[in-house]
């Protein structure tokens, strides 16, 4: 099997994924009780009208009384042409929600992901360079801080000491300052610290634990025989191997923190982002946008573990296709 | 027959394994049946004879009711004990072994202590320390040695001096808005983390262990279903998940449990799964096949026990991410907030914090420290369990 065909298999695999989450999301939700048809019915039932007449009008006024095939043939139709139905909570489309709240969440989001790709290996290969150094201890021992202190709460004490105590930050998240402005990024600096450190902690012990067996290694030392710089015996010799067990951890980390912890980080920052639309809407009992927001979470899950498997498969070419 | 198992391999008595018949309980099985009938007994006791107003020990006089949670969470510490805690003083010398090398990693030998720690004041503390009862009286009392102004305590239990407050013994660690006392709710809350710790572990560990050693040991198209399921969980943003279940079904703490459990295994059913496919190759597995064993036993008694070393490492660093997804979600207000545990009370103090602080930071510290300490013992662990993966790291 050749790589092109490993990839569209791949890729097949992927798209069958993320067809059975949905799914399974829709059967979740069609199982669930209707809140808002509950409602219907209590509301009449307190007017003094016939709850059951109510409750009827109420499933019919949302398609709820047509068979469970056809709402999800319908559902399914309606994602794949971008009809993601009407947020109450919002009054507005629910793609046009998704889109608005994405654009805060990617303020904070692509500062992360840059800063966590870049800084977590270097500092991970120079801990392994100066093994058993003071430095490489202080950075093992960052390394374990950050991976084991909760993102909620590193949050809190930070907006306490920086926002409350010292003044430097903002406490409320201001909507209405430019994107690339200096009030942004300071608004900014605190989930984006708070993130990052969690998240780099495994990315740099990984990387220092799988460079320090290529260090060493045979074709390093003729590399190294043969006059290369130390720079780029590093970056061309040990970082590549490396970057091969690293990759499948870099996304595991980011899309973890992506799906989990960043709903957290914009409660706790009050950012309206993606991951604090889904939480409301979920209080809010507003289905579509409940929906909507869990496809985006899927969606960029499935996509990341897919860009794993290929960036593996690319980076290592030892890595047979056959298995898959 | 565990028991009398010897060290070496020279010195078994062959006479005592051709003997042995086909089914003998070890030790082992004979200790968790002889604590577990008890325990089921009682259960039904409660669950069918008893009302449920009624306590549990009321025949005794003794007025205290058994949730039933408890009876799973009694299982699971039985299990410990007799398939983690016992075999180690079965095999002294193994247990040397690991000890000399966890020793190494000195961290990790604190970290396992803070562990037994929690684990042994979450047992026995709800026995000295009364639950977090309201009193709308005492609200923010500071903790001992500190300080609140008067104007945010309700009435002050302490002595107060230039119109601020000072804590009590009464209250050690202060008490939040509603007046619950900090430090009885710290000491609950290590039994509620004992018990997600345990239970959904119990879960995760069956799933897990089952998964990984039935696929790589079937191979083919069982292997392929089965890792194609593992897949689409692992696809699954769990978080988001958990969001829309427990809002739905309402979020006691027997559900949250249960859903860590079931949505947790998908990377250890990889990892066992990769270290069994080395076991099945290894020529045992092939001597015990053609001996005539079933399938069930080989994966039973020779699978299992050759992959616990990757077993119990993973096991390791799962539980700190239970701890983590329950404080969590009680932080977001969907916790089980009949129970006191650490992210109630996180979730308590936020709003207070600016004159308060306390209620937010004890809970979370310990919160850390206890995510810290797992992942320094799963980390040594790691290392005195497969030598393999160390001698790799160390060349």
């Amino acid at each position: 099997m050749g790589l092109g065909r490993y990839i569209t298999a791949r890729v097949a695999w992927a798209a069958a994924v993320a067809f059975i989450i949905v799914s399974l999301t829709f059967l979740l939700l069609a199982l669930s009780p209707n809140p808002q048809v509950q409602q219907a019915a209590t509301q009449a039932a307190l007017q003094g009208d016939n709850p059951q007449e109510a409750r009827e009008q109420a499933r019919q006024l949302r398609g709820l009384d047509k068979p469970i095939h056809v709402r999800y043939i319908d559902y399914v139709v309606g994602i794949f042409t971008l009809n993601w139905g009407w947020s109450t909570m919002r009054s507005q489309p629910v793609t046009e929600a998704i889109l608005s709240s994405l654009y805060y969440t990617a303020q904070y989001s692509i500062p992360w992901t840059i800063l966590t790709v870049t800084i977590g290996p270097i500092v991970g290969l120079y801990s392994s360079a100066n093994k058993y150094s003071w430095r490489d201890h202080a950075a093992t021992g960052f390394a374990f801080f950050g991976f084991s202190i909760p993102n909620f709460f590193f949050g809190i004490i930070l907006l306490l000491v920086f926002g409350i105590w010292l003044e430097w930050v903002p406490v409320i998240y201001n909507t209405n300052v430019a994107v690339f402005s200096l009030e942004n990024a300071r608004q900014l600096i605190l989930p984006v610290f708070v993130l990052v450190t969690g998240s780099i902690g495994g990315i740099m012990r990984v990387s220092r634990n799988e460079s320090s067996e290529y260090m060493n290694a045979d074709f390093v030392k003729t590399a190294r025989a043969k006059g290369v710089s130390p720079l780029r015996a590093y970056a061309l010799h040990i970082l590549r191997p490396t970057m091969v067990p690293l990759s499948t951890t870099m996304v595991g980390q980011l899309l973890l923190l992506f799906a989990g912890s960043s709903l957290l980080v914009e409660v706790v920052f009050s950012i309206p982002g993606l991951g604090r639309v889904l939480f409301e809407s979920v209080i809010a009992q507003d289905t579509s946008l409940v929906l909507g927001t869990t496809l985006v979470f899927v969606f960029v899950g499935v996509i990341g573990n897919l860009l794993q498997d290929i960036t593996y498969t690319v980076l290592d070419p030892r890595i047979g296709y056959e298995d898959r | 027959m565990a028991t009398q198992r010897p060290d070496r391999f020279d010195q078994v008595d062959w006479d005592e394994v051709t003997e042995s018949s086909g089914f003998s309980l070890t030790v082992n099985a004979k200790g968790l049946l002889a604590t577990t009938i008890p325990l089921v007994g009682l259960a039904v006791y409660d669950w069918q004879v008893l009302d449920k107003r009624t306590p549990t020990f009321d025949a005794l006089g003794w007025d205290f009711d058994v949730p039933g949670l408890d009876y799973l969470f009694a299982f699971t510490i039985l299990l410990f004990v007799f398939y983690v805690a016992l075999p180690l003083y079965q095999n002294p010398r193994m247990t040397r072994y690991y000890w000399k090398e966890f020793k190494r990693n000195r961290p990790a030998v604190v970290s396992l202590g803070w562990i037994a720690f929690v684990f042994v004041v979450g047992l026995i503390g709800p026995l000295f320390v009364a639950a977090p009862e309201q009193s709308v009286l005492h609200s923010y009392q500071p903790p001992m040695y500190l300080s609140v102004d008067t104007a945010n305590a309700g009435t002050c239990l302490g002595e107060t001096a230039n119109g601020r407050c000072f804590g009590t013994w009464q209250y050690p660690l202060g008490t939040t808005r509603a007046g619950k006392g900090v430090f009885a709710g710290i000491v609950h809350g290590m039994t509620i983390s004992m018990k997600i710790g345990f239970i959904a572990t119990f879960i995760a560990v069956l799933f897990g262990t089952t998964f990984g050693t039935v696929s790589a040991y079937a191979g083919g198209w069982v292997d392929e279903i089965l890792m194609r399921y593992v897949d689409i969980q692992a696809s699954f943003p769990t978080l988001v998940f958990y969001l829309l279940i427990i809002y739905t079904f309402g979020g006691g703490l027997w559900l949250l449990i249960l859903l860590l459990g079931i949505f947790s295994w998908e990377g250890m059913a990889r990892y066992v799964r990769s270290k069994a496919l080395s076991v099945t190759e290894e020529e045992y597995i092939k001597a015990v096949k053609v001996s005539g064993a079933s399938s069930f036993r080989v994966v039973r008694r020779h699978m299992v026990p050759n992959t616990a070393s990757s077993i119990i490492t993973d096991t390791t660093l799962l539980i700190p991410g239970f701890l983590l997804a329950e404080a969590q979600l009680s932080f977001l207000g969907l916790g089980d907030p009949t129970v006191a545990s650490w992210g109630q009370l996180i979730a308590a103090g936020r709003d207070a914090l600016a004159f308060a602080p306390w209620i937010v930071l004890a809970p979370g510290l310990m919160l850390f420290l206890t995510i810290l300490a797992f992942n320094f013992v799963g980390d040594a662990l790691l290392d005195a369990l497969n030598p393999e993966a160390a001698a790799e790291a160390e060349r």
